[in-house]
């Protein structure tokens, strides 16, 4: 990659939590370098050196006329809305997390603190199985618990503390006591240039615990009802973020709020000959796998964003006696069994072409 | 370290922010409020004299300091002295029916009975309490009755927890007791939590928070501490330092001042008691109590102590100690006699009263006892439900193929001792 690039990939997130500061600019200026020292990138745009386009184009809803009046909105401005209806609604709703107090190393807690006060929205130190743990105890004493894990990848030390405590809160005490007013949210995914640990997808470990219910929204849209639902909803949430979607992907969502309802499946494209299931930002890369086989192979595809991954919408994906039904085995379409790679990520991903070659092969099993 | 005062402290324990002034000659940095010095210095952590004990009472139940006596009345310290001694009466008949089988493990407190009851005593009802697996005391004192301890060690009908974990597991709501839990350490962040919720709450509710100093090792101990002091919340550490995390004894478990000697690097005030001195535990934890709430800052309390017991059932603890060792605290520094001697020296208690409540107590607890043995277990349909607030269909189709399945194989499983 070349140096601007670097710089710039280097830069973007240390941008945005240098909110309002000349960031990198300050320091050369400080070391006596002219701000324009660095060699521009060749005009022409020398390929391999460019730092790599999304593997996926958002595709929008149409704007959702049901619930009142809409404002265009990112997917971390609908997670802001969200947070806001929350706090207005429930006076006992408290955020806390790392670096939420300035607004969010992601900008989805920008203006809350000021709006709702310091007890209210408020940094922890940096301890994610304290941040956890944390969020229980307010849970378990009555109050809505809003925790942020600034990035998925980070996740683990809190293990204990999900696995282990939240989601068995309930069930281990016969129903005298429970956390269900718990929502933790978490940035997700991959991003470009996150590399091990900050693009980790790890909702699969927690796919299996009995307890806890894990959500992962598209668009944001369906981000603002589905992190409405997880804080409403009377069990320990997880709400993962995709955070490549945060600022490119962009629609109408309504300023009031609404409820997404959790573990249900949403069938997006009806059709009969493959079915494609996905969350998250994956659901755009096979909605464009669904047009490609649509164009060059004639076939035709359902198209499922599962939503919720525990507990899911069984029904509407496979039902048990499906077995019978299928006419080649099922694909799974995953990034590798190695951890998150940075420059090679472009081959890492489950991409379109993947997806698409699985189809293929499925189509001609 | 060389900490002074071994009292809490007058001043409230909290980081002002200072001013930066790039005139003056003082250190500037954000992260510590401090002077220069030019002199190369390692501070020593004071191990060989480390923070003193507190106590009321000499060994021999005497008060040492008459200031220090907090004048309970009668009532109130026989309530002590019985409540000790019906929680050691429970601990030896559910001891020994662990060790004929009727049921699958146990817990004893033997020794720390002062650190439990003192602790309550001091305590509000509707104070929340977290605690680790030592603390039946607490629980006792609030009245929590023999048939449901031995109902969750049933595991029969009558247990509030539906049977769902191992003994010694207890919970109540309405004696604000949150339930245990088996992974160590994992409820003092929740406390901070709870602590923090009353506070918002304006509740005047403290959390108090039970945990050993085995436990106090765990990452969450480290994260609670923290959480507790910069987020100024109500709320009490109360750390019972025994001595032993089965067979690891403090030596092995920390090389500094024990735990109170952490509380001050975190900013948190903090004492260190004498466990085995039921009104010193009163003492220390009633001051907390008070100026937690007061103040929304925590407090920490180590209260030494010595477990007389085993770990649990399923350790011999020969293994690693020797009965000498153990017979000094059973016979010379026992929470239950020393209060027992304070008491016949103020006339409230005599040999009588003690062969007669002796007799009481162990009726009271075979009573229980025999009854929950003869209780039925609850539905096997009770293992489905509260895993989520509502039963999703999936797990609704668990629990009839169960039931199908049961029609079919019933015989081989052991459906006479369980609800329908």
């Amino acid at each position: 990659m070349g140096m601007a690039a670097t710089a710039a990939t280097a830069g973007r997130l240390l941008r945005l939590r240098a909110a309002g500061t000349e960031g990198p600019w300050r320091r050369l200026r400080a070391a006596g370098l002219p701000r324009g020292f660095l060699q521009p990138a060749s005009a022409d745009g020398d390929a391999a050196q460019r730092r790599q386009v999304a593997h996926f184009t958002f595709q929008p809803d149409p704007e959702p006329l049901e619930y009142g009046q809409t404002q265009k909105m990112n997917l971390f401005q609908a997670v802001t809305s969200a947070l806001d209806n929350s706090l207005a609604k429930d006076p006992t709703a408290v955020i806390f997390g790392e670096d939420v107090a300035f607004g969010g190393v992601f900008r989805c807690t920008v203006g809350l603190r000021d709006k709702y006060g310091k007890d209210r929205v408020f940094n922890t130190p940096l301890c994610e199985q304290g941040i956890v743990g944390f969020g229980i105890g307010i849970a378990v004493a009555g109050a809505t618990a809003i925790a942020e894990i600034q990035f998925a990848d980070y996740i683990f030390p809190a293990f204990d503390q999900i696995v282990n405590e939240a989601a068995k809160y309930r069930y281990r005490s016969g129903d005298l006591f429970n956390c269900g007013s718990l929502t933790i949210r978490s940035p997700w995914g991959c991003v470009g240039h996150g590399a091990l640990y900050h693009s980790q997808s790890p909702e699969a470990f927690f796919a299996h615990c009995p307890g806890i219910k894990v959500v992962i929204p598209r668009s944001p849209f369906q981000a603002k009802g589905l992190l409405l639902s997880c804080i409403e909803d009377k069990n320990p949430c997880i709400f993962f973020e995709p955070k490549i979607l945060y600022r490119a992907a962009v629609e109408q969502v309504p300023i009031e709020p609404y409820n997404i309802p959790l573990s249900q499946a949403e069938v997006i494209q009806e059709g009969s000959d493959v079915t494609l299931v996905a969350w998250g930002t994956q659901v755009h890369v096979i909605r464009e796998v669904a047009s490609m086989a649509h164009e060059k192979l004639g076939v035709s595809c359902e198209v499922i964003d599962l939503r919720t991954i525990i507990p899911w919408d069984v029904d509407t994906v496979c039902k048990e006696e499906c077995f019978l039904n299928l006419e080649a085995p099922i694909s799974r379409v995953c990034g590798y069994d190695t951890p998150f790679p940075h420059i090679f990520e472009p081959f890492y991903i489950p991409d379109k072409w993947k997806c698409y070659d699985a189809l293929r092969k499925m189509i001609n099993y | 370290m060389g900490v002074s005062s071994p009292a809490f402290s007058p001043q409230h324990s909290q980081r002002q922010q200072q001013h930066f002034s790039s005139l003056d000659d003082k250190p500037q940095f954000p992260g510590a409020s401090a002077e220069f010095i030019d002199k190369l210095e390692f501070i020593q952590p004071n191990v060989i004299s480390g923070i003193p004990i507190y106590r009321v009472m000499d060994r021999q139940g005497q008060i040492i300091n008459p200031s220090e006596d907090p004048h309970l009345p009668q009532e109130k310290v026989l309530k002590f002295y019985k409540t000790m001694t019906l929680l050691n009466t429970m601990d030896r008949i559910l001891y020994e029916s662990q060790r004929q089988g009727r049921i699958s493990f146990y817990m004893t407190n033997y020794g720390e009975e002062g650190t439990h009851v003192g602790s309550a005593a001091a305590l509000d009802n509707t104070d929340l309490v977290f605690g680790q697996y030592r603390e039946a005391g607490v629980l006792m004192y609030r009245n929590y009755p023999l048939e449901l301890f031995m109902a969750q060690c049933y595991g029969n009908v009558s247990d509030l927890g539906k049977g769902r974990q191992m003994p010694v597991h207890y919970g109540c709501r309405e004696r604000h007791f949150v339930t245990i839990s088996s992974p160590l350490a994992t409820q003092i962040p929740q406390a901070v939590g709870a602590a923090y919720a009353a506070k918002r709450a304006n509740a005047n509710r403290v959390i108090i928070c039970y945990f050993g100093e085995g436990a106090a090792s765990e990452g969450d101990a480290h994260a609670g501490f923290n959480f507790a002091a910069t987020l100024e919340c109500p709320i009490i550490f109360f750390c019972r330092n025994n001595g032993y995390a089965i067979s690891t004894p403090t030596s092995e478990q920390y090389r500094g001042d024990g735990i109170a000697a952490r509380g001050p690097g975190y900013g948190i005030l903090s004492i260190r008691v004498d466990g085995n001195d039921v009104f010193a535990v009163y003492n220390a934890t009633k001051e907390a109590r008070r100026r937690a709430v007061a103040e929304n800052q925590p407090f920490l309390i180590e209260a030494m102590t010595y477990r007389i017991g085993h770990h649990s059932t399923s350790d011999d603890s020969s293994a690693y100690r020797s009965v000498d060792e153990v017979n000094y605290w059973d016979k010379q520094d026992h929470p239950i006699s020393r209060l027992r001697q304070y008491l016949q020296s103020r006339g409230w208690w005599d040999d009588e009263q003690e062969k007669a409540w002796r007799k009481q107590s162990r009726r009271k607890v075979m009573e229980a006892f025999e009854q929950a043995e003869r209780k039925l277990k609850p539905s096997p349909s009770l293992l489905f439900s509260d895993v989520y607030q509502e039963m999703p269909t999936q797990l609704r189709k668990q629990q009839e193929s169960l039931a199908r399945h049961l029609q079919t194989y019933g015989e081989h499983y052991p459906l006479d001792h369980f609800e329908k």
